[in-house]
């Protein structure tokens, strides 16, 4: 391995080890567990055993008994995704363009949400909307109702704000590094050329933050298509696929049958995940 | 002069940033109250919720596997992800960026994708579940971290002052201690503690590769399953200032700017 001009010839190949440790973690406990985990889908269970087999079996009952799951989760998460984008670059638009002294302020209010307490995170909302929460308590105090709603608490709305509570900031950092880039000057210029909010933010903005914008939405997309935990806590009756896979490697017991819907959820997700970047190519201004 | 539309935007913001925060806030204040319902009105100041998860029985044994985690984690993610970022800094900017994005992979798996995955390979290969399988488990999503982290600041690193100290005969592994590391000492550090922070936080993946026992987020998990005390507020508070202390210092650090 020679790396060309720069005088490191003899210690290059010996720099490159230094990569070996990484990339072994990654190769034996990543790509290993993944194709391992790929190969099983089409296993079967006998006898409370695993034995290979070549079936596509697993992959006909994840299609077939799940196809309502499928839609609300793949709904659910996209409506959340496509919230939080839009929030995170209303957020970190006015904090970049607007807010003045106060953005340093304003930046770490994400950055503090991102990290630490996933679960506590969602409990909160538990004890907001629940049937004694507050949301209900203040409604009985104010004279609203005379009996505490259950409307807020197990449904969809709940699911959804959950999520987005917790994925907002994922979507506004990556908005917010995208929106550095752009200079002030550019936005002055196309206001002094005429252009309205709404084409400078469409015209300059949008295009300029694509790649912020596909990634905010890949990870909140991503992260709200495998989460569980936000129906068990908040949805009540509602259950998302991850809902469906994690009692496959509890009580029921196939992994075949765990593994070949995850592999489905996977795959449509990398075909919304496509399309939204596609959508975004296409946004260009006029 | 401020237009309407901008005093709009301006108040969205300020909403967002109280739905941000105050859920959180919320949780750190009822940990505090005397209500048992977890709700207004708030009753006296009280530390029974504190007291109650002091008492309980599995609280220092969760705390104790949740700080040996983020511990071996934090060493052994800053370690391997520095050699790493060492290695790709010497590299062309392109192919580091690729490989960079490879290493990325494991943060763009949705959690469970990545856990079940884990725990079936770990079976398969006969690998006992413990401390150790969450260990690596965590490496895979805490290691990228350390990786950009780090490598976003050696892109800046100026490489004459390590030759000149191997010109002068120090020996690799000298050079690195003596120059390089002191340079790109706070980096690493604030990388390590995010990487703990991630680890201390992380429910998922724990829970499907731990076996026996239990982190602080199982522990809450199986608190919120079960009966719905309040203390689970307090246990949710200091899971909160852990990862919060270790991020703030982990921000100061890498001179995170605005």
């Amino acid at each position: 391995m020679v790396q060309e001009g720069d005088g490191e010839l003899n210690v290059d190949w010996k720099s490159r080890l230094l990569m070996l440790p990484a990339f072994a973690v990654f190769v034996l406990f990543f790509i290993a567990p993944f194709i391992y985990f790929f190969v099983i889908s089409f296993w079967r269970v006998r006898t409370y055993k695993l034995s290979p087999d070549f079936s596509f079996v697993n992959y006909a009952k994840a299609l077939e008994r799940y196809v309502p799951i499928y839609q609300l989760t793949f709904a659910t998460a996209f409506a959340v995704a496509l919230t939080c984008v839009v929030l995170g670059l209303l957020y970190a638009g006015v904090v970049r363009f607007k807010a003045g002294r106060y953005a340093t302020l304003l930046t770490f209010v994400p950055l503090m949400t991102l990290f630490g307490g996933y679960l506590v995170k969602i409990y909160a909302w538990k004890t907001i909307l629940g049937l004694n929460g507050i949301l209900n308590g203040a409604m009985v105090g104010l004279g609203l109702t005379d009996e505490p709603l259950t409307a807020f608490f197990y449904s969809p709305f709940a699911v959804g704000i959950t999520l987005i509570y917790f994925l907002l900031p994922f979507a506004i950092l990556p908005i917010y590094a995208s929106m550095r880039g752009i200079q002030d000057i550019e936005l002055d210029a196309a206001r002094d050329l005429g252009a309205g909010a709404w084409h400078r933010f469409s015209d300059i903005i949008v295009p300029r933050c694509r790649a912020g914008i596909v990634s905010a939405f890949v990870i909140c997309f991503l992260l709200a298509v495998g989460d569980y935990v936000t129906p068990i806590l908040v949805g009540g009756k509602i259950s998302m696929i991850g809902n469906m896979i994690t009692p496959q490697f509890g009580q029921k017991f196939d992994w075949p049958l765990g593994s070949a819907m995850s592999f489905v959820t996977l795959a449509i997700s990398i075909g919304f995940v496509v399309l939204f970047s596609m959508m975004m190519q296409l946004w260009r201004p006029r | 002069m401020t237009s309407p539309a901008d005093l709009i935007l301006r108040y969205l913001v300020g909403i967002l940033v109280l739905f941000l925060i105050g859920p959180i806030l919320l949780v750190m204040l009822f940990s505090f109250s005397s209500n048992p319902l977890s709700t207004f009105p708030l009753g006296e100041i009280s530390l029974v919720w504190w007291k109650e998860m002091l008492a309980h029985p599995r609280f220092y044994d969760s705390l104790g596997n949740s700080l040996i985690i983020a511990v071996c984690v934090g060493i052994s993610s800053a370690v391997i992800g520095t050699m790493a970022a060492m290695s790709l800094a010497r590299m062309k900017r392109r192919s580091a960026n690729t490989l960079i994005s490879i290493l990325c992979l494991p943060m763009m798996m949705p959690p469970l994708v990545l856990a079940v995955s884990l725990l079936s390979y770990y079976n398969a290969i006969d690998l006992p579940l413990n401390l150790f399988t969450v260990i690596i488990s965590h490496l895979l999503f805490t290691m990228p971290f350390v990786v950009l982290v780090t490598y976003a600041r050696m892109a800046s690193f100026d490489f004459t002052a390590v030759e000149s100290a191997r010109d002068l005969g120090a020996t690799p592994l000298v050079a690195f201690m003596t120059v390089t590391l002191p340079m790109i000492r706070p980096t690493v550090i604030g990388a390590s503690l995010i990487a703990m922070a991630l680890s201390i936080d992380d429910f998922i993946i724990t829970f499907f590769t731990i076996g026996q026992g239990n982190t602080l987020p199982t522990m809450i998990w199986g608190m919120i399953r079960t009966q719905l005390t309040p203390s689970v507020n307090a246990i949710g508070t200091v899971l909160i200032l852990i990862s919060l202390c270790s991020s703030v210092i982990a921000l100061r650090l890498t001179k995170y700017r605005a």
